[in-house]
């Protein structure tokens, strides 16, 4: 007996529904994502007390004699940036890189353990043999690992402003205004798309080597990191804004792109 | 139309030719025992037809379409190696997942029926990490059968499943084909299984297919033979086998006299040599048999 099978197209925008409503789904139901959001949280109220104790405290090198003052935070917002004539929290020694932009670090670790996870669990298998259209699966990777980012960043930007009344520290802006702050933080926001991109081309790459992808995602967001804090100063403005939403399309396009690729020409069990 | 044609088919992993030249139909409404040893290219053949891995070469048709459109593709079901869920979610929501993935309008429904079918619905809610091998199984042949796929790629996925497992999954291979328009591709060492249900037959060896055919044509091809218990086992095989070609003792301990089909002449040649015959009866050599006859070179 032979009939007619009719094999319906799926359009974009339900396919693109459904798969986001399944990473977004799975993402919100991982420890990993509270964990990560709790840590951003904590992390500068804990270290903002920490460093105002610390203030002023004198060590003494045992072998050499030298006496170091340490020197805490004088603002509540050097978590965040620098301000003008200051310098961003973690600019010493201690505590080196300790202020927000080490929440763009912290996303690779989810994106990596997010996205090994789809290829370790054979959740791959399943998903690439019935969407042949790999874009979708970037496509939605890119936005949760967005979200996931934009989320932690706004997390650690509370914790800075907690742990700053906490501390007893200035929320003085030295000349800078509130719409400064938001354009600095919608710019890091923006900027975030920028290392989503990259780590989600270096996840795919890896598949389900998690460690592969953890280390390589680490390395290559360390060449830009250093970039952050001069893309996205505490004084930004709307071309800072503009500057990072177009460098993160930009790189959300090409680099999504070349994962497709990827995915496209590598085995993907 | 056939459900699947495969021309030409080569994938390499560096210098080790995986699949070499394979050629392969799958009529519709058929449930195709793909066989072949450990590395045979069986595994590759399927994961090529899933989109899983790329080809190196020679075509995949699905129902007419190239194996890449998006159309022919959302109507598949596969399990390949392991379910592919995670652990730490329930099976419900594996399947959920799944079903929404497949943008499956009554999905809870859809999930019930499906797990209903491989007798799974009241282990919906554990978590899969805490699933015996069997229900895994069950799991990722439910998941397959989400969305009613036109094309199941099935590897093994009769193992680990218990004798009413087995027999479920019977039911569930031949119910999925009753309307003709279904077919089913099944890998398995399970030869003695997969010879109940399957209506056709490929058999690859080392990345190239070397015989492909019908239920109808296997049967006709496998020879039938004469099994034999008597009192003296020894004398009997020498006896027998100074008058027929091919005398063999089987591992239940019966003497096979093959390409025979009634058992007199034998009875008469013993009993005239005074060897008394205990038991007897006539049969025919399964898959399993043709096919590792096969393998050695028998054919």
């Amino acid at each position: 007996m032979e009939s007619k099978i009719v094999f319906e197209k799926n359009p974009f925008s339900k396919r693109m529904k459904s798969m986001l409503r399944v990473d977004f789904r799975r993402m919100f139901k991982s420890l990993l994502l509270y964990i990560l959001i709790a840590s951003a949280l904590l992390m500068p109220v804990l270290m903002t007390v920490m460093m105002a104790m610390m203030d002023g405290s004198v060590s003494v090198d045992p072998q050499t004699g030298a006496e170091t003052v340490m020197q805490g935070p004088e603002n509540t917002w050097q978590n965040l940036g620098t301000l003008p004539g200051g310098e961003a929290m973690g600019g010493g020694e201690v505590f080196m890189m300790c202020n927000i932009n080490m929440m763009f670090m912290a996303v690779a670790v989810l994106i990596c353990l997010f996205i090994s996870d789809d290829f370790r669990s054979g959740y791959a298998k399943n998903l690439f043999t019935v969407r042949a259209k790999k874009g979708d699966y970037v496509i939605s990777k890119t936005l949760c690992g967005f979200v996931a980012g934009a989320i932690m960043l706004i997390a650690y930007f509370v914790g800075s402003v907690l742990g700053g009344a906490i501390a007893g520290l200035s929320f003085d802006l030295h000349g800078l205004n509130a719409g400064n702050l938001f354009m600095c933080m919608l710019a890091k926001i923006f900027l975030m798309l920028v290392f989503v991109s990259i780590f989600v081309l270096i996840s795919v790459a890896a598949k389900q080597k998690a460690w592969l992808a953890l280390c390589g995602s680490l390395g290559g967001g360390m060449l830009l990191f250093m970039t952050v804090s001069m893309i996205t100063p505490l004084g930004s403005t709307f071309i800072h804004v503009v500057l990072c939403a177009a460098g993160g399309a930009l790189f959300a396009l090409g680099l999504g792109a070349v994962s497709k690729v990827v995915l496209n020409r590598s085995s993907l069990v | 139309m056939n459900a699947a044609e495969i021309k030409n088919l080569s994938k390499n992993f560096g210098p080790k030719q995986a699949v070499c030249g394979l050629n392969m139909t799958v009529p519709m409404g058929a449930i195709y025992g793909f066989i072949g040893e450990n590395g045979s290219g069986k595994s590759t053949t399927e994961k090529m037809i899933c989109g899983l891995i790329p080809t190196g070469g020679g075509s995949i048709k699905l129902y007419g379409k190239d194996y890449t459109d998006e159309t022919v593709r959302a109507k598949m079901g596969v399990l390949i190696e392991a379910p592919g869920c995670f652990p730490g979610l329930t099976v419900w929501d594996n399947m959920m997942l799944q079903a929404e993935n497949l943008s499956i309008p009554n999905a809870k429904r859809e999930v019930i029926k499906v797990l209903k079918t491989v007798r799974m619905e009241g282990a919906a809610g554990n978590k899969y990490k805490n699933c015996s091998l069997g229900m895994k199984q069950r799991v990722g042949i439910a998941m397959a059968l989400l969305g009613d796929p036109t094309l199941l790629v099935l590897d093994e996925p009769l193992n680990g499943l218990d004798a009413d497992g087995m027999r479920i999954m019977r039911e569930v291979f031949t119910d999925v084909v009753k309307d003709g328009k279904r077919s089913i591709i099944v890998s398995s060492h399970l030869l003695g299984e997969l010879q109940k249900v399957a209506t056709h037959y490929g058999i690859i060896r080392h990345g190239k297919m070397i015989v492909e055919m019908t239920a109808e044509e296997l049967d006709a091809s496998c020879r039938t033979y004469v099994a034999l218990q008597a009192a003296d086992m020894g004398r009997a095989k020498r006896c027998l086998g100074l008058k027929y070609s091919r005398v063999e003792e089987d591992e239940a301990g019966y003497i096979r006299v093959y390409d025979l089909t009634t058992p007199e002449d034998v009875v008469t040649h013993l009993y005239q040599n005074g060897i008394c015959v205990t038991e007897i009866k006539t049969d025919k050599i399964g898959l399993e048999e043709y096919y590792i006859d096969l393998m050695k070179g028998g054919r």
